[in-house]
């Protein structure tokens, strides 16, 4: 259990609106680098990265997904099985914070049951000059404490962070990465399919519990 | 004839078309016909006849002149063309003539048995057609020419300026081999100026211009191109940079629609300038993502041309709108074409070759990755089995190859390579190349156990596609192959199997589950995002969705419709779910005047429009169940100021507005509750009457049997209670009296309205609102003293009648009845006759109440002071209660009542007769027993009969 294992793999998926950032998050904390004029993912983007928790290591699978609201017929396909979930917003586009609610609503109805997931309200550089005196004119449209609200009503993280400048990006994942919970991090499989064994394991013994054991069994393998 | 043909089978096409809404599937075979030969959507065969062709061209040196027949095959006629195909092999020759760059028709008779003629077309050259057949099918088709080329007539001033923008003639001008005179350059694509993509020289660009000024010169171009073995040959090479955009309309066919069309382009950009909607903001987010790299686009030039082309689609097509892919492939069309033909294009694209890859719901996209998926099943089998072992989302790989047609994953050059073959032959094309990547790969791919690698072995391949497809090769021929040229001749000739039929099955055989999906996930994030209503469950929610969505004709799963009401579709969703709207719009303006109030105040936007938000969040405040909030919120309906009072006009347009939907109860169409009891009561009196003669026929048991709690079995023939199958009630008596009632109502309501309202800023005391009846002259009614009625005294007003009372509480409420399925036949009893039956069939109820006469009877004539004791109290009782008994017997007016009903009665205690429907306590037969005459007088207040 304790020593370090670098083949646990961590499937995340980013899902917010168009040009919030997603994509610029991912090459900010994949390859520390980032483009003003990145194209829209069509469909799904999907990259790698490891990152080093303490004595743990992770390798992250990153499906970075198209943000235009018709693509979110496509979500489901990449959501599936992913055992993390960064949902992004613009601090100064409220549209997408409201589409942020609606994504983590979504996460909670239709992903896997004990999904990690962080709200990142992105863009922070932007609000960075505002002054507290002069509201009207602040870039800012979405308070802190807008976001800490909706994180806690939803028992999730949350994370203001700039792609741009490169402020809190590593956080977000190393935050994610502390809070996935350790049974599914300790699952050797690789890639989604240990993780929806694994909660397949969870339920079906609370059941065989009241049954017989021989239902536990046959699906621990 | 031909003029009645055509307009029938127009008629029969357009039949089909509504019948059959699956798109491809079921095409008529006009469409089919339209589709095969790229002509615009609504051309209609004239008439056909098989033809020998020969071409002479005014250029003898590379002409057919003198070769004789080149083809055999079958012209058409259709209104705007002539098209024409080889019989054997239509790669041989076919040529789509469009009927406006015919310039001359001449019929030439050799002999007898030969019918010739020979057309002479724009770029001179002359189509010999020898028609085959029976004389007179053959002198036929040369009237029907002849009609059809006088009605285009109005057509051929649209030639000249198209010639001008055609850069096939503008080459041939300039090499003087051309009688057209062309000044200047057509507009072109962005690359004339900021240079194409990839090494001309590397291209051989120049030597392929020439080959096809070649062909120009000898097979015509643009509206009169025969298309022979060469012009499929020269698209497969590649086509030079210059010529490539009006190569692409040309094959596609979306050159017609620009002919067609000039000027629209420009019209509609015109038109909607400076305006704003979604898609227009969702455009401007990626005008600088687009091809970003491509120097273009780092230039005002360029990023307006971009805006404009994908702006002016999304107000041609606000269904489609903006969808992210399309900013890419339109940057790409851009680079080789002026931004009219790649607006045409686009058109064309999105409604025809690609449909519904960019809809609102991508359904066309992910109809296609499940196709790709399954072809690979079947071409690749080893390789599908180790993608699906192992998890691997083939779609996050194959998806943005079909969206973006190969532009974002391959270097533009060859993504260009494989759009010529693409608007050439369809997309199939896309498929082909995509399982040819996949066969080539197939080794590698074995070995990649996750996405990623997957992924990376695919995103390699793509950046090696100028690189040697043989590079140990020792034969030098085979080694300067290059793994693109490997590519398409995988797909082309491997994957030739893969047609455009094999693709349509497959796309049929997966439509149903696919919209299936879609429509759950649309259906599913809708109501989830719908805000929180208290008074509508999730499956009334559903009902709800159904059937705004089945009124405002949106299909959800293809994305097309609006998600508005207007006031009409808002009108019938309330018919279809109201008992006081009548379904017939012309039926009744006043009530009208109400639905219109309730719909302005829902429309959130205040454009006339509602959404399915607005509606849930409207319909869960009218139905309220809570007595106070339910006024409070009607009474918020006119607070438009949100005051908290309302002013004279507002008090009379609300009593006008009650008086109006109260109107089915006035007119005696739907009974209230009040009424329903009285004739319950009157129905329970009859029984009771007829039980009681029974009764002293029965003598012997008789005074010896009040005890209930012990003889149930011993006088079973006493507790069944034997409804008649006939009951005489007076039904227009009780109409009428219930008519009264309202009419009483509104008028009592309109004068203690304004008998209450005071002028501003005034107290107003509890003990004012006495009710006195005997309102005469009012002050207040006075329209000079302005006066307000605020929300306490609008609910003091209303309580005060008990008529509007329990409309608040429950009449309202019970007449809405959202979860009504939508396909039922069941329809809330809008006729007198059946709201009777339905009283009747409820025999329950009234039997209980003969079982309480029964009870009361007896129990009186044994303890008289206690009965009476009781009765007083109960009369205590909140009169407003829910309905305890809703279950329905269908055994119309034939009622037995069994122990347990009966012993349950007896449990509930004495009092359980008169509070067992939360309605104003029958009026107890003030001529059964005189001991009841207490508790009838407490209760005299409540009985209107």
């Amino acid at each position: 259990m304790s020593f370090p294992n670098p083949a646990t793999s961590v499937k995340l998926v980013l899902l917010g609106e168009a040009a919030v950032g997603k994509s610029s998050l991912v090459l900010r904390f994949v390859s520390n680098d980032f483009q003003e004029n990145k194209e829209p993912t069509i469909g799904a983007a999907f990259l790698t990265q490891k990152c080093t928790i303490g004595s743990k290591v992770i390798k992250y699978e990153i499906w970075d997904t198209a943000g235009q609201e018709r693509f979110a017929s496509l979500a489901p396909m990449y959501y599936r099985n992913a055992q993390a979930a960064i949902v992004v917003y613009d601090v100064t586009k409220p549209a997408s914070f409201i589409r942020a609610r609606h994504w983590v609503k979504e996460l909670h109805e239709q992903a896997s049951k004990d999904i990690t997931i962080a709200l990142v309200g992105n863009k922070y550089d932007l609000v960075e000059q505002d002054s507290p005196e002069d509201e009207e004119n602040n870039m800012r449209k979405v308070s802190v404490e807008e976001g800490q609200n909706l994180a806690d009503e939803e028992g999730i993280l949350f994370f203001e962070s700039s792609a741009k400048s490169g402020y809190n990006v590593n956080d977000i994942f190393i935050g994610i990465g502390s809070k996935i919970p350790e049974s599914k991090v300790a699952s050797s499989a690789p890639g989604g399919q240990g993780s929806s064994n694994t909660e397949g394991r969870i339920d079906l013994t609370s059941n065989a519990a009241n049954n017989n054991r021989s239902g536990g069994g046959e699906c621990a393998c | 004839m031909a003029f009645l043909d055509s307009i029938r089978e127009r008629a029969v096409s357009t039949l089909n078309q509504v019948l059959d809404r699956k798109p491809n599937r079921g095409l008529s075979p006009q469409e089919v016909f339209c589709r095969e030969y790229n002509l615009p959507n609504g051309e209609v065969i004239l008439h056909d006849t098989l033809a020998e062709v020969s071409i002479v061209s005014d250029n003898s040196k590379i002409g057919y002149k003198d070769l004789g027949p080149i083809a055999q095959g079958k012209v058409y006629i259709t209104e705007h063309f002539l098209v024409f195909r080889d019989n054997y092999d239509r790669l041989n020759c076919s040529f789509t003539l469009h009927l406006s760059a015919v310039k001359k028709v001449e019929r030439s008779q050799t002999s007898n048995y030969d019918f010739t003629l020979t057309i002479t077309t724009h770029s001179k050259l002359n189509i010999v057609l020898s028609l085959v057949g029976l004389r007179n099918n053959s002198e036929r088709f040369g009237q029907v020419l002849k009609i059809t080329l006088k009605k285009n007539l109005a057509n051929i001033k649209k030639l000249q300026p198209f010639i001008q923008t055609c850069y096939s003639e503008y080459l041939l001008a300039k090499n003087h081999v051309s009688n057209e005179k062309i000044e200047h350059m057509p507009n072109g694509g962005l690359g004339l100026v900021f240079k194409f993509p990839g090494n001309p020289r590397e291209q051989r660009d120049k030597s392929k211009m020439k080959l096809w000024f070649d062909l120009f010169r000898a097979d015509g171009r643009n509206l009169s191109l025969i298309k022979t073995p060469m012009f499929y040959k020269l698209i497969r090479v590649g086509l030079p940079n210059r010529l490539r955009g009006e190569i692409w309309e040309l094959c596609c066919g979306s050159m017609y629609l620009r002919l067609d069309n000039q000027d629209e382009y420009h019209l509609i950009l015109e038109a909607n300038k400076n305006k704003k909607s979604l898609a227009v903001d969702e455009i401007e987010k990626d005008l600088n993502r687009s091809l970003p790299e491509y120097a273009a686009y780092q230039s005002v030039e360029g990023i307006s041309r971009l805006r404009n082309v994908l702006t002016a689609y999304s107000w041609k097509n606000p269904e489609i709108g903006y969808c992210q892919a399309m900013n890419i492939v339109v940057a790409a069309l851009l680079i080789y074409m002026s931004e009219e033909q790649a607006f045409w294009l686009l058109n064309l694209l999105v409604d025809r070759i690609v449909p519904g890859y960019y809809s609102k719901t991508m359904y066309g996209t992910l109809l296609d990755q499940k196709v790709f998926e399954s072809l690979v099943q079947s071409c690749m089998p080893l390789l599908w089995d180790h993608i699906t072992k192992n998890d691997i989302q083939l779609s996050v790989v194959s998806l943005p190859w079909f969206l973006s047609l190969y532009l974002s994953s391959m270097p533009l050059v060859f993504a260009f390579r494989i759009l010529d073959v693409f608007f050439l032959q369809g997309p199939k094309t896309l498929f082909q190349v995509a399982l040819a990547i996949l066969k080539i790969n197939g080794e590698a791919l074995l070995q990649s156990e996750d996405d990623g690698s997957f992924i990376s072995i695919i995103k390699t391949y793509f950046h090696e596609l100028d690189q040697s497809a043989h590079p140990t090769s020792p034969n030098p021929k085979y080694k300067s192959i290059t793994k693109f040229q490997e590519l398409l001749v995988t797909a082309f000739k491997e994957f030739s199997n893969i047609t455009e039929d094999t693709i349509e099955n497959h796309r049929y055989k997966h439509r149903d589950g696919i919209f299936q999906n879609i429509s759950t996930f649309v259906r599913r994030t809708e109501l989830r995002n719908l805000p929180k209503t208290n008074n509508i469950d999730s499956d009334t929610l559903s009902i709800i969705y159904d059937r705004f969505y089945s009124i405002v004709q949106a299909d959800v799963t293809v994305g097309t419709g609006s998600n508005f009401m207007d006031f009409k579709s808002f009108r019938q969703f309330m018919a279809e779910t109201c008992d006081w709207v009548q379904p017939n719009i012309n039926n009744d303006k006043r009530q009208d005047v109400f639905l219109n109030h309730l719909f302005a105040q829902w429309d959130s936007e205040g454009q006339r429009l509602i959404t399915l938000a607005d509606l849930v969040v409207g319909l869960n405040k009218l139905i309220d169940p809570d007595l106070m909030t339910s006024m409070s919120n009607f009474f918020q309906l006119y607070d438009y100021k949100n005051s908290g009072k309302l002013d004279r006009e507002c008090i009379l347009q609300v009593s006008e507005d009650l008086l109006n939907i109260t109107n089915p109860w006035k007119d005696g169409i739907l009974l209230d509750q009040i009424t329903e009891t009285a004739i319950e009561n009157a129905v329970a009196d009859e029984v009771y009457k007829a039980q009681a003669s029974n009764k002293e026929e029965d003598k012997g048991e008789g005074e010896d049997e009040d005890d209930k709690h012990v003889t149930t079995t011993s006088t079973t023939t006493n507790n069944h209670i034997k409804l008649p199958s006939e009951v005489n009630i007076d039904k227009e008596k009780f109409a009428a009296l219930q008519s009264q009632r309202y009419l009483q109502a509104a008028s009592t309501f309109i004068q203690r309205a304004f008998e209450y309202a005071q002028p501003e800023e005034e107290e107003i005391l509890i003990k004012d609102l006495a009710i006195d009846n005997t309102i005469a002259h009012n002050a207040a009614l006075n329209p000079n003293s302005p006066v307000f009625l605020n929300l306490p005294t609008f609910r003091m007003v209303i309580l005060a009648d008990e008529t509007y009372e329990l409309f608040f509480s429950h009449t309202l409420r019970n007449s809405i009845h959202l979860d009504k399925p939508l396909d039922s036949k069941f329809d809330t009893m809008r006729n007198l006759k059946g709201m009777f039956d339905g009283l009747l069939a409820d025999g329950i109820k009234v039997a209980n109440k003969v079982r309480q006469r029964m009870d009361s009877a007896a129990s009186s004539a044994l303890n008289p002071i206690a009965n009476s004791d009781a009765s007083s109290s109960r009369s205590a009782k909140s009169r407003i209660q829910e309905d305890e008994e809703e279950e329905r017997d269908d055994d119309l007016g034939v009622i037995s009542i069994d122990e347990d009903i009966l012993m349950s009665q007896e449990t509930q205690g004495v009092d359980g007769g008169h509070s067992e429907n939360g309605k104003p306590p029958p009026p107890t037969s003030k001529t059964t027993t005189s001991s009841s005459a207490g508790s009838a007088s407490n209760l005299i207040e409540f009985d209107l009969l």
